[in-house]
């Protein structure tokens, strides 16, 4: 069980590498979440091998398993859950902004360089641009 | 009764009671104020209480007695950064005030600023490596938030990087945290330290340091790990911009300072050595990207990179007169950094820009913008006798004890720290030059009838007075850091104080 464990873990995490090395946006969004599950994987197996031990649910008889790293996992997936929620929307809102998928395609024109400085609204605040706009409100 | 969850309690509930009260209004922000004054008077009164009694405040969450449950401690070291950490939101909230009319403030901005802070505090306070973690993450995920709030589509191609350099970040911290536990069998950190001085020949124990060493200085923007940095930083408005320059790097000085000097046995020798090259390594390459750009903001990104390489430079050097000198360095660069964003945001208020070819004549119509720039320039650039001078000073004195009686490699740590403090000198003159100096240029006259400016200006005079303070009053702020670096260091001080903590109810049983 504990071999098993660490193959898979191992496994995940090159495929979560090789994933976020690629070009393309959903592949490197599936790289992160698989990344995030390796992680929680990973603490998860700090509990030990449960070779002949119970859950931590009911007290019985037998020895129980770990409950600290269970615990400590579910924080992680929630945390988990809300920043890959946050980078699909981000990674959509980039789709629609640049109609494109593609890093090389995305990033190729401008490093922050001048000319990059020059395309940044350099109000004081976003909101001030707003104001600009409207004519000042 | 105890406070040590009041530094994180007050910007949360504020937070949450901003999200409730929806709609900005004068009304709303002296709320705000009141609030976030009440933060800054909560952490001076720490600073005093445990400066005069010599120990930690240490709170028990829930009544579990440590080390099976959350504790938070709140030491001398803490509460520095805790008062840090609420001057800069004060200056942010002040800034912000100036600059932008309340009728067109974005509901969420305020409400996500406090999470923010709050983030960072737990981050302070906490004395348990998985809550950590946790504090990491609220303070990430509000940032990720408020640097793609109102963005434009510019913007939010560069939050890319910076959301995924964190999200690797973050699982590399899990995992650290992970293996912390396999190994030690307990997150808290005063056990862990505890645990820790029976194993100190362990290669788990370094395996686990370099590992911190690479999650923090992610955080910290440390030598290979930080092109997230200069690219994502200047997106974000002035006022924010001085809150994350001045606090979300030193986040990460700071945990790399608990973690090495109050978790992890004193032995990690290697992982010091480590440190210090990576740290001179980013002094150099922080320095040099500084000179390659030519607008305000992206400049001062930079320097983040090479004043970071200073302080953990000293941490590299590991004496507790070195990490004394850190918390002298860090509570004079917080200061000085975030008030030079501040002064970027200025001279774009007044010119329309920041970009040093169109910049020019602030000098004829604003000097007193022109003294506290120069004054924070030449602190940050190291000119005695102002702040920047001793903190520097110090660490140049253990690098070179350290030449004398360790190895002669140090000399090129000195040399590199005495080459980046010279180029930032440079650097700096190149905006004194180009934004104060050179006549106004055609189509960017100084907009005076913005006035605007005025009310920057006194709040960047405010910060200049008390970075002026620390420069002049060196002596009893490095009194101050001084003992904030030797309970820092004091281990068994530490573990002692957290582990004889009782909760409400009777010790549990094992």
């Amino acid at each position: 069980m504990v071999l098993e464990t660490a193959i898979l873990i191992g496994l995940l995490f090159s495929v979560a590498t090789f994933l976020i090395l690629q070009k393309s946006f959903v592949r490197i969004l599936f790289g992160f979440i698989i990344l995030s599950n390796a992680a929680n994987l990973f603490v998860l197996s700090m509990s030990g091998s449960p070779d002949g031990k119970d859950g931590p649910v009911v007290l019985s008889d037998q020895p129980m398993v770990d409950p600290l790293p269970q615990a400590l996992v579910l924080t992680a997936i929630v945390i988990g859950f809300g920043v890959t929620a946050y980078l699909v929307i981000l990674l959509y809102r980039i789709f629609l902004d640049h109609k494109t998928t593609n890093i090389d395609e995305l990033y190729a024109e401008d490093l922050f360089n001048e000319a990059g400085a020059e395309q940044v609204n350099f109000e004081i605040e976003p909101a001030n641009a707003r104001e600009a706009k409207e004519g000042g409100s | 009764m105890n406070i040590a969850a009041f530094p994180f309690l007050l910007p949360f509930l504020t937070a949450i009671l901003l999200l409730i009260w929806r709609n900005p209004s004068d009304l709303r922000r002296n709320f705000i104020l009141a609030s976030v004054i009440g933060q800054n008077i909560l952490a001076g009164w720490l600073i005093y209480e445990i400066f005069t009694t010599s120990k930690p405040i240490v709170l028990a969450i829930g009544g579990w007695t440590p080390p099976l449950g959350i504790v938070l401690v709140v030491d001398l070291l803490a509460a520095i950064m805790l008062a840090l950490s609420s001057l800069m939101l004060l200056g942010c909230v002040l800034f912000r005030y100036v600059s932008v009319s309340s009728s067109i403030e974005h509901p969420l901005r305020e409400p996500l600023v406090q999470f923010l802070v709050a983030g960072i505090n737990l981050t302070f306070i906490t004395g348990d490596l998985f809550n950590l973690f946790v504090a990491f993450e609220i303070m990430l995920i509000a940032s990720y938030a408020l640097l793609t709030l109102e963005a434009d589509d510019w913007d939010v191609k560069q939050a890319f990087p910076y959301l995924s350099i964190n999200l690797v970040g973050s699982a590399l911290f899990l995992i650290a945290v992970g293996f912390a536990y396999g190994i030690f069998g307990t997150l808290n950190i005063a056990d862990i330290a505890n645990t820790a001085l029976s194993m100190q020949d362990d290669p788990r124990v370094t395996y686990l340091g370099l590992m911190l060493a690479v999650v923090f200085g992610i955080k910290a923007g440390l030598f290979p790990l930080y092109f997230w940095l200069p690219n994502s930083y200047p997106i974000l408005p002035a006022s924010l911009g001085a809150l994350y320059s001045g606090m979300l790097t030193k986040v990460g000085v700071y945990v790399l300072l608990r973690t090495f000097t109050t978790m992890l046995p004193e032995s990690l020798s290697g992982v010091h050595l480590l440190l210090a090259w990576m740290a001179g390594f980013t002094m150099i390459f922080g320095v040099l990207g500084a000179i390659s750009r030519n607008f305000v903001r992206g400049i001062l990104s930079y320097h983040i990179l090479s004043q970071i390489g200073y302080m953990v430079l000293a941490i590299g050097l590991f004496t507790e007169r070195a990490i004394a000198a850190c918390i002298f360095y860090i509570i004079h660069h917080i200061i000085v950094k975030a008030t030079l964003f501040l002064i970027g945001g200025a001279i774009t208020c007044l010119n329309g820009t920041d970009n040093l070819k169109k910049t020019g004549g602030l000098w004829a119509v604003a000097p007193v913008l022109g003294v506290c720039f120069l004054i924070q320039a030449m602190s940050l650039a190291g000119i005695p006798p102002l702040s920047g001078f001793w903190g520097k000073y110090l660490i140049f004195v253990e690098a070179v004890i350290k030449g004398q009686t360790v190895g002669g490699y140090y000399y090129f740590l000195v040399a590199a720290a005495v080459l980046a403090g010279i180029l930032t000198l440079y650097s700096m003159l190149k905006i004194w030059n180009e934004a104060f100096w050179k006549p106004a240029q055609p189509g960017h006259e100084p907009r005076l009838d913005d006035k605007r400016w005025v009310g920057m200006t006194a709040v960047i005079s405010f910060f200049c007075v008390i970075s002026l303070a620390i420069g002049l009053g060196a002596e009893g702020v490095f009194q101050v850091a001084d003992k904030a670096a030797s309970m820092a260091m004091d281990q068994d001080m530490y573990i002692q104080a957290v582990l004889s903590a009782r909760g409400k109810g009777v010790a549990p049983s094992p």
